[in-house]
């Protein structure tokens, strides 16, 4: 029988785990029994010794780590994790998950990176595991989860506040009838039974509700209790005197994990001219014809859509995440920029330059467009960059040549390389590519003025590209530990 | 003789003659002191903020004196309402103005008879969701001069955030495309909206009718053109059969699809949702003299039978030559 732990850490049994162990002595010392259960499970493949976790804590940091994989890596391999889904790790896998929590409240609190990656694997995880169930024994097992939330019979939809304000579920997507939230087939069939017609409501029960929308349901709670508990710990280690060390350590390596570039995660050149690349500081004699003539200012008129829906987009992407076609993964700001410094001291004042050059500038009668910009950078309708707002809108990408030509018609002058692309940020990576390709092969075929001019940015173009090299010929399984 | 705005004397004698602060609705008399008023004098706004009552007596001399171009009180109940400081809750609010339906039969430049009544349509639907889906009660409806307000003062929801705000705002007005594709064990299935009798897709299905059966042939929907209109007008009496199948049928899956999708986005304004989502919002007082179209703010007793022009006209306008 699976304990409910397995899914939900947070759980009495899950608590049972934690107390069991006692305190912090020895966790880091070698399970036997973990290595020989992660080394006979059947579906497990492995390539390095160093795949498997010995520990409580080589654990915690798998778990993280098999999140980011899946999420940027396009061929991730889930077999090389299959034991995450084995529920013989119950017993380590809760006192990772709490190790997990407690440090990153520790060290980040609840709304920083670390934290909604945590949330958000706890999430994935869940939902792989039931995948993994037979039907029956998952559904039991999210019934008797769920039972843990709602204990009452009726939930009123209110009860769901938190995971409403968080966004976790749409209201919209709940049944909902009187107030109360529809889960039980009974009580479907008593309320809307009689109301469906030519159709069985049987399986109308089981499209709109059944077991999907009770998975749901039950894995956003779980998560938001992550969030919470991870709140509870920050704040009480603000009044702590000394956070443990072990924990502190954690930690630093959660977010080493979070931070190892892209491309270390096995993404090789991907052709079309360009290889991989990586962020670096803006080279603006790269820029377009359209965004050189934007920057220098716009007459009015165009003025709004020239810096909110086309500078923002375009600086942002090409300084923090300029192969974002290519990779095609949506990502936040937050995921290139965790502290947000490049975004605040590179990518905000060349906006806030260009704004203020349009004629007339653009803030002093309109300095609301401020709250634009923050919006389209996807930190909400507010005059502030704070972390707790990121998400509420998306980041904005930025406009192909097409929207450009149609809507600010007078920025684009197009040059010999834009017929060959059809995305001003396509353009600046091509010729990105070009300056540093140029470069690295030791040729001084760069104009000299060019050269004077933006030495310094040049110089750290090919930094970057040294850096990119150096990550890519290491093993990218052999960090972290 | 309608319509028309208040001149300064006008609002004098409304004030001394009509106006008494006995009707003013007792969930605002109860909180007096919890609340901020705001007040526009001149008809540039409410500049005159943050004023606080201590009983229902200085309300009352305040405005016969000061015979204000219009008067508000805060939707929210602070602790200290003088420094709009020490917020405890506030009343959940839609703003069905009628100005701003998006999709209006009229095409009037202003409000009249025919676009108010559409409102009043409006917010009978929102009062069924707000009731008989979310469950809520204490829930009063205000003719606002040019439109309606609902206040829902039930705390299961006053102490909600702007988020958890605007995802209810979404679920009344109707404003994301129920999915259509559904699975089970693997194998997909589809059911549109209008097949799903109860609960968001019911509502979503109610909004579309209301929207279609007021479109004309100037409606500017995103995504939709002059001969899906046409379609549409064509078609939509198959509608009042509920015979949506058919309907979808004619138009054609594809620019159904489109349909349905630009009139969601479009539903997104059937309430300001501005004024739903602001938690420190302050709202005109009932009772008080819309003196931009010379109305009375009133609090319905009944919506079916409520009629602005018999029951929200203040007696100076009928002395008007
Ligand atoms: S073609 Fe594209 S990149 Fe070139 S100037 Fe025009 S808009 Fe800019
Ligand atoms: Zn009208």
């Amino acid at each position: 029988m699976v304990s409910i732990s397995f899914l939900n850490p947070l759980s009495p049994e899950g608590k049972d785990i934690v107390r069991e162990l006692g305190s912090f002595e020895g966790i880091s010392q070698d399970i036997p029994q973990l290595r020989s259960t992660v080394t006979h499970n059947p579906s497990q493949e492995i390539a390095d010794d160093s795949e498997i976790p010995s520990n409580f804590l080589e654990l915690a940091l798998k778990r993280i780590e098999w999140y980011v994989k899946k999420k940027n890596h396009r061929e991730f391999n889930g077999r090389r994790y299959a034991y995450l889904s084995d529920d013989q790790i119950t017993k380590y896998d809760v006192i990772s998950f709490y190790l997990l929590c407690q440090a990153i409240g520790v060290k980040f609190g609840p709304n920083s990176r670390e934290t909604r990656v945590m949330v958000e694997s706890q999430g994935d995880l869940i939902r792989e595991r039931l995948g993994k169930l037979h039907v029956d024994e998952a559904r039991q097992l999210v019934e008797q989860s769920l039972h843990l939330y709602l204990d009452d019979d009726q939930v009123h939809w209110t009860f769901f506040e938190e995971l409403l304000s968080s966004r976790k579920i749409r209201l919209t997507e709940l049944i909902l009838d009187q107030g109360e939230l529809i889960l039980d087939h009974q009580d479907f069939m008593e309320r809307f039974g009689p109301k469906i017609k030519h159709r069985n409501p049987l399986s109308m029960y089981q499209l709109l509700i059944g077991d999907e929308l009770k998975e749901l349901i039950m894995i956003k709670l779980i998560m938001q209790e992550t969030e919470d508990y991870i709140k509870q710990v920050h704040e009480k280690a603000k009044k702590m005197v000394e956070p443990n060390p072990i924990l502190l350590e954690l930690a630093e390596q959660v977010a080493e994990v979070l931070s190892r570039p892209m491309q270390s995660y096995g993404y090789g050149s991907m052709g079309g001219g360009g290889g991989p690349l990586k962020a670096g500081p803006l080279n603006h004699q790269a820029f377009p014809p359209c965004v050189k003539k934007a920057l220098e200012g716009i007459k009015s008129g165009g003025r709004n859509d020239g810096i909110v829906l086309f500078i923002t987009p375009f600086i942002s992407y090409a300084r923090l995440y300029p192969d974002v076609f290519r990779m095609n993964i949506t990502k936040r700001v937050s995921d290139q920029d965790p502290n947000l410094e490049k975004t605040e001291n590179e990518v905000l004042p060349l906006i806030y330059e260009a704004a203020q050059r349009c004629v007339p500038p653009l803030f002093d009668d309109q300095p609301q467009e401020k709250v634009n910009i923050n919006a389209k950078l996807g930190f909400g309708m507010h005059s502030t960059l704070k972390m707790e707002h990121e998400g509420e809108t998306t980041w904005y990408t930025p406009m192909s040549c097409e929207k450009i030509k149609l809507h600010l018609p007078p920025l684009c002058k197009p040059d010999d390389l834009c017929k060959k692309i059809g995305n001003p940020l396509s353009y600046y990576n091509r010729r990105i590519w070009e300056v540093n390709n140029l470069k690295t092969e030791g040729s001084k075929t760069q104009e000299e003025g060019d050269a004077e001019k933006h030495s310094k940015t040049e110089v750290s173009g090919v930094q970057k590209e040294t850096d990119l090299t150096k990550s890519n010929t290491s093993d990218p399984n052999s960090g972290g530990l | 003789m309608y319509l028309k705005p208040t001149s300064p004397n006008e609002r004098r004698q409304y004030y001394r003659e009509e106006w008494d602060v006995k009707n003013i609705p007792d969930y605002i008399r109860e909180s007096l002191i919890q609340r901020e008023f705001g007040f526009d004098h001149m008809g540039r706004g409410p500049n005159d903020r943050y004023r606080v009552f201590k009983n229902m007596d200085y309300l009352r001399k305040f405005m016969r004196y000061r015979a204000p171009f219009a008067a508000y009180s805060s939707v929210a109940f602070y602790h200290k309402p003088r420094r709009r400081d020490g917020w405890i809750k506030a009343e959940l609010v839609f703003d069905v103005d009628a100005k701003d339906i998006p999709i209006r039969s009229c095409g009037c430049s202003n409000v009249c008879e025919v676009c108010l009544n559409q409102a009043k349509d409006i917010v009978h639907g929102l009062v069924d969701t707000i009731k008989g889906d979310l469950g809520l009660s204490n829930i009063h409806v205000v003719y606002s001069g040019r439109g309606y307000h609902i206040r829902v003062l039930d705390d299961l929801v006053m102490g909600a955030d702007s988020d958890v705000r605007s995802q209810i705002v979404k679920y009344l007005v109707g404003s994301d495309v129920p999915r259509s594709e559904y699975s089970n064990q693997g194998m997909k299935y589809n059911l549109e909206h209008f097949t799903i009798p109860f609960a968001y897709p019911q509502v979503f299905t109610n909004r579309m009718k209301q929207a279609i059966l007021a479109v004309n042939l100037e409606t500017e929907i995103d995504g939709v053109n002059k001969n899906i209109l046409k379609a549409v007008i064509k078609h939509r009496d198959l509608l009042k059969d509920h015979q949506w199948g058919i309907f979808r049928k004619n138009i054609g899956p594809i620019r159904y699809h489109k349909l349905v999708k630009g009139i969601a986005s479009l539903n997104l304004t059937l309430v300001d949702a501005k004024v739903s989502i602001d938690l420190k919002r302050i709202l005109r007082l009932p009772t008080s003299l819309h003196s931009g179209v010379s109305m009375i703010s009133t609090e319905i007793k009944n919506l079916e039978t409520f009629d602005p022009f018999q029951d929200a006209v203040p007696k100076f306008v009928y002395e008007r030559d």
